[in-house]
């Protein structure tokens, strides 16, 4: 497979339930080698297209395609793509190997699969325990071996972070990241948005069903870039203040006597107060984050319709 | 192939099996209780003292034959068997929804119509192997049954082994409308619920408003007891023609009717459905 082919192309979807509009002509691609994280409210329509990419959910209208073909087109599907969809989706009496197991007879995988599949995501010693025996992130953790059982190429998780403890998401966050770096397609949605601005290359964005944003994270984060502030301390505020209103720039004067300035740069600030002779104890650059940025998008569009 | 193993293997990685087998056995051994009464009842009974009609004379003494003695014998457990088989394949289903384990099945295999085609097949062979351990136990126990009622042991009767294979052919064909019903009712507990209740009184109902109704209404629609799947099943392990009812390959055909209709509608509904 060339890098090109491994493209998820998502064209024209659309989804109604009776009323409802829950996915609206919803375009996008994700891209191979990059971690793209796929954001919005509760309710954008996150799972319903996720679901219709995996020809789960049957589309009103549009396609989604992978290497060109659509999932229920791929020969053998799990071993191109890789999905996990809900945390809790084994038989509570059956132990976790055996659901490996039963994956790969359906696949015509290998048994040892499983095993390497349970191994790398580090449930061996639960491998035969039942999976109601299974805390949440053991459960996640289950749901990702499962996805790794046909070396696919593309994954897919849907909202992977639910219910994980803070080593957990670390171990999650490593994982999607070496698995991009091996050049494989990872898409990954999710409403955690601090997460997610640590963990993704790209960003795709909707609400209310429809495509805001889509492009890298540090592209979308710049385009907000004119509300991003620099916080600034110095023993001669009324001085600095001065110089830099000389350079159009707007400064605020916050509680703790710092200086909140907007319109320059963190660098320019610095070399403006080095010509004019102010000492500096502080100078950080404040970017405007994905949350900001998240809320200001989707502003008006609540996930309630 | 390689969706039947994962079904078998989906079966067998679960206790549901055998605790189903477990409730089966006792209820395999009342119905040979029964039977066997029955038998005792019906080879004692002289159809001139008991004040019949000439067709119900004809009917008892047909029934009283040896080789139908022994056919309904060496079939004892086809009444819970057969529910408990059809129970069985519809959870094979519901299973699927209740432990949401759709989503991953059919994310392996889109093509939702092959997991459907893989599941009878794997039912049917579950069926079989219920019918194979009751028929196993019967031919062992309903010998020293026969020798205490003073009919031969009947083994040589090829009406007697061909009921034996009828009864094969109601176990699969219970377990085809098993998955079919799995599918229609997806809800466990409500599957598991409406089958049990459907079955047991829907028998018991019928049988009660066919003896009700006929005399009043004609001897053919006497004959139309044949559609309740229960009554039809019954009809196909009977060893010789039994005088006032329909031929044995009614009752299967009837049930291959049911099963059919069940098969088809579920693997239409499963490829139409959204999976959530």
């Amino acid at each position: 497979m060339t890098a090109a082919s491994e493209e998820i192309v998502v064209s024209h979807l659309t989804k109604h339930y009776r009323q409802l509009r829950a996915v609206d002509n919803l375009s996008f691609t994700v891209r191979p080698g990059r971690v793209t994280g796929f954001l919005g409210p509760n309710g954008a329509g996150k799972t319903t297209t996720l679901r219709m990419m995996l020809g789960l959910v049957r589309p009103t209208s549009g396609t989604a395609t992978f290497s060109g073909v659509a999932y229920t087109d791929l020969d053998q599907p799990i071993r191109h793509v890789g999905a996990v969809l809900e945390a809790s989706s084994a038989h509570k009496g059956r132990s976790g190997i055996n659901h490996l197991r039963v994956i790969c007879a359906s696949a015509g995988l290998p048994r040892q699969a499983a095993d390497e599949a349970l191994a790398r995501v580090g449930l061996s010693p639960a491998a035969k325990r039942k999976f109601k025996g299974y805390s949440l992130g053991m459960k996640q953790r289950l749901g990702i071996a499962a996805a790794l059982l046909g070396d696919p190429r593309v994954l897919i998780l849907d909202e992977p972070a639910n219910g994980l403890d803070p080593e957990g998401i670390r171990w999650m966050r490593d994982l999607l990241k070496s698995l991009a770096a091996e050049g494989r397609t990872v898409l990954v949605s999710s409403h955690l948005l601090g997460e997610m601005q640590q963990l993704a290359d790209d960003v795709v964005i909707i609400a209310a069903g429809q495509l805001i944003r889509q492009g890298p994270v540090e592209e979308v984060l710049g385009s907000m870039s004119g509300v991003s502030h620099v916080r600034v301390r110095t023993p001669k505020p009324a001085e600095l203040s001065a110089a830099l209103a000389a350079e159009q720039a707007t400064v605020a004067t916050l509680p703790d006597e710092a200086l909140m300035v907007t319109g320059l740069d963190a660098a320019r600030i610095g070399h403006i107060a080095f010509t004019a002779g102010i000492e500096l104890h502080e100078l950080t650059g404040e970017r405007a984050d994905l949350e900001q940025v998240f809320l200001q998008l989707t502003a008006g569009k609540a996930g309630i319709r | 192939m390689n969706l039947v193993r994962a079904e078998l293997l989906k079966i067998r990685t679960t206790s549901t099996w055998w605790v189903f087998g477990l409730i089966a056995l006792p209820l395999w051994a009342l119905t040979l209780l029964v039977n066997w009464v029955s038998a005792n009842a019906t080879l004692n009974l002289d159809p001139a003292e008991a004040g019949l009609d000439a067709d119900q004379a004809e009917q008892v003494r047909v029934a009283s034959e040896s080789v139908n003695v022994a056919s309904n014998l060496y079939t004892s457990g086809q009444f819970f068997g057969v529910l408990v088989v059809m129970l069985l394949a519809a959870i094979v289903v519901t299973n699927e929804f209740f432990h949401q384990t759709a989503t991953t099945t059919f994310l392996v295999t889109p093509r939702r119509e092959s997991v459907i085609v893989a599941k009878l097949v794997a039912s049917v062979l579950l069926g079989l192997v219920f019918w194979l351990i009751t028929t196993v136990l019967n031919l062992v126990l309903v010998p020293f049954i026969l020798n205490a009622l003073d009919v031969g042991v009947q083994l040589g009767e090829p009406a007697v082994w061909r009921a034996v294979g009828l009864n094969a052919l109601a176990y699969a064909l219970w377990a085809v409308l098993g998955v079919g019903a799995g599918v229609l009712i997806r809800s466990q507990l409500g599957a598991t619920i409406t089958l049990s209740t459907v079955y047991v009184i829907g028998y018991l109902g019928a049988a009660t408003i066919f003896a009700l109704l006929t005399p009043r209404i004609g001897d053919w629609f006497g004959k139309l007891q044949v559609l309740v799947p229960p009554l039809a099943s019954q009809l196909m392990i009977s060893g010789t023609e039994l005088p006032g009812n329909p031929p044995r390959w009614v009752g299967a055909l009837v049930l291959v009717g049911y099963a059919a209709v069940a098969g088809l509608l579920g693997t239409w509904l499963t490829k139409k459905r959204d999976i959530t």
